[in-house]
């Protein structure tokens, strides 16, 4: 099979053209004047770098930052004693409930939103057939609840994927060797959970804080992330031709991937072969 | 009988409580659609009574002309549906090779190539709709059905190959070796040995790039022109001016949702069925 490895080739063409230039172009747009949609001449400047300074991009930027660590930190602490729990169960128990976790996921994401916008406000369905209501919406606590609804699967799967793989020789060892169930756990499972911890931890942080359908329908609009500024920057402000939007948007753009490389380190250091991500 | 630990049982507690705890708060949107899309009611505020309408509009919509609404949905759903499974034929069939070509390299070469794939994955969909949106202007594609269509495939394919590469790995190489030199051409040797063999893996990818693009939201939006919209994008536009609005999306949801769940069942007892047999053979 080692022959085969022409077959690789075309692969690194394809990455190479659908991520690697337009991530250098991002950079290009980022510090200079170039007209994306009409090509030319161009001189590099940073006066793009005035939209980061900007108090609603600071703020933007303050409440994708504040919202995504408040909702993995919850999902962590729900997500990692659900994941244990499953993961100890037995075989055909286990199997179904982890099918049934992943059943929500096949419903449109957008639909989901509404229906928690639905939930939220003051008089709904759900105060004509349960007598309940939640008059939430447009609140902080409205919109992380539905992101921990959204992205806590993402949390659970790579923790139970490994913590389903465990050697449980281990914790047998552990054991034998007169660690008591507190000592076993925190020394031997938890450490060796670090790999799934990692990969949960970056889908769940960097979806929740590149949202930007959610906190605009949950928020009301009144919460901005800095998914919104990238949205108005690519899409909407781009009807007017308004050319220097793009090199802005940009910029924000930018500031994302420092996130997202960050992300790449962690997960090469964690999981070489990828195999906590799907 | 071995007594359980205080620890041990303080686990198991905390677990079944979070772990109903987290049914609970991913099931209620379900809920929510599924009552919607039994609702006699347009704007949606209140139970107005049961009805089946949103389905039957979404069967025999010429029934219907004063759900207004209505055209632009299907119009949205025909869309959705053709790019996802268009793209999840053209991704699965190149994720593949690419798999068999990545399992092929020298274990640092592999691990380069898994990182590489994994860049889609990782990085937020807004920053691949983005980088998406460069390379078309770049290369002046107008943005259309066929931008979303690559696009799709973009961001399909790395799943395929995390699918595919464990099987791979798990295949003995001497197989494809012993098929050559019985006398098959590289490909055929391929296709004989090789994708028989990972079939489940294949079919895994598959699936999960169908609902990878049925879903897509955020990539779509920023790749597709004003003419081209999918579901969520509609949803994302109608949302805005409630007037366009129809009910028939939940129904829609539910049906696709119905759909992917009896594909699932099935799939899972032809595996078992074949893990069964593959055991009493064994024996």
């Amino acid at each position: 099979m080692k022959r085969l490895h022409g077959y690789a080739l075309p692969y690194i063409v394809w990455m190479i053209v659908l991520a690697l230039i337009p991530t250098l172009f991002l950079v290009v747009l980022a510090f200079s004047d170039l007209a994306l949609f009409n090509l030319g001449s161009f001189s590099l400047t940073l006066a793009n770098f005035s939209i980061i300074s900007l108090d609603t991009t600071l703020k933007a930027m303050g409440n994708s930052l504040k919202f995504a660590s408040i909702t993995t930190i919850i999902c962590f602490i729900i997500g990692y004693p659900v994941a244990l729990y499953l993961s100890n169960l037995k075989e055909k128990t286990r199997k179904i409930l982890i099918a049934l976790l992943i059943v929500p996921l096949w419903s449109n994401m957008l639909l989901r939103i509404t229906a928690w916008e639905k939930i939220f406000t003051p008089s709904s369905i759900f105060t004509d057939i349960f007598g309940l209501s939640f008059d939430l919406l447009g609140e902080d606590i409205a919109i992380i609840i539905a992101m921990v609804a959204m992205y806590l699967p993402f949390m659970i799967f790579p923790i139970f994927s490994v913590l389903e793989k465990l050697d449980t020789k281990l914790i047998e060892a552990a054991k034998d060797l007169g660690a008591n169930d507190f000592q076993t756990f925190f020394r031997v499972i938890f450490p060796l959970s670090a790999g799934g911890i990692v990969s949960g931890t970056i889908m769940t942080f960097l979806p929740s804080m590149t949202a930007f359908a959610l906190p605009q329908r949950i928020g009301l609009g009144s919460t901005t992330f800095i998914g919104n500024i990238i949205e108005s920057k690519f899409r909407t402000e781009i009807m007017d031709f308004n050319g220097i939007s793009i090199n802005q948007g940009s910029m924000i753009s930018l500031f994302l991937m420092l996130f997202s490389i960050t992300a790449f380190i962690l997960i090469v250091k964690f999981d070489k072969e990828g195999e906590t991500l799907i | 009988m071995k007594k359980q630990s205080l620890f041990h049982s303080i686990l198991k507690v905390v677990g079944l409580l979070l772990t109903i705890s987290t049914f609970i708060i991913i099931y209620l949107p379900i809920l929510i659609i599924l009552i919607m899309s039994v609702n006699d009611s347009t704007r949606g505020y209140g139970w107005e009574g049961f009805t089946l309408k949103w389905y039957t509009a979404l069967i025999v919509p010429s029934a219907y002309p004063e759900m207004t609404a209505l055209p632009n949905l299907l119009n949205a759903i025909s869309d959705t549906l053709l790019v996802a499974i268009l793209s999840t034929i053209i991704a699965t069939v190149l994720g593949t090779i690419f798999a068999i070509g990545i399992n092929a390299l020298s274990r640092k070469n592999r691990i380069r190539m898994v990182v590489l794939n994994n860049i889609p994955i990782v990085n937020p969909d807004i920053v691949t709709g983005i980088s998406l949106l460069i390379v078309f202007s770049l290369l002046s594609f107008t943005l259309s059905f066929y931008t979303v269509l690559i696009a799709h495939v973009f961001f399909s394919i790395p799943y395929v190959v995390l699918s595919v590469l464990p099987k791979l790995k798990k295949l003995d190489p001497n197989m494809y070796e012993a098929s050559l030199d019985l006398g098959c051409s590289r490909a055929s040797g391929v296709g004989k040995v090789i994708i028989p063999n990972i079939a489940t893996g294949i079919l895994a990818g598959a699936l999960l790039a169908f609902t990878m693009s049925i879903d897509d939201f955020v990539i779509t939006y920023f790749t597709s022109g004003d003419e081209y919209l999918n579901v969520s994008t509609w949803l994302y536009t109608v949302l805005k001016h409630p007037r366009h609005f129809t009910p028939a999306v939940y129904a829609y949801n539910v049906i696709i949702f119905l759909i992917t769940i009896i594909i699932i069942i099935f799939i899972n007892n032809v595996r078992e069925r074949k893990e069964k047999i593959s055991h009493e053979k064994n024996i």
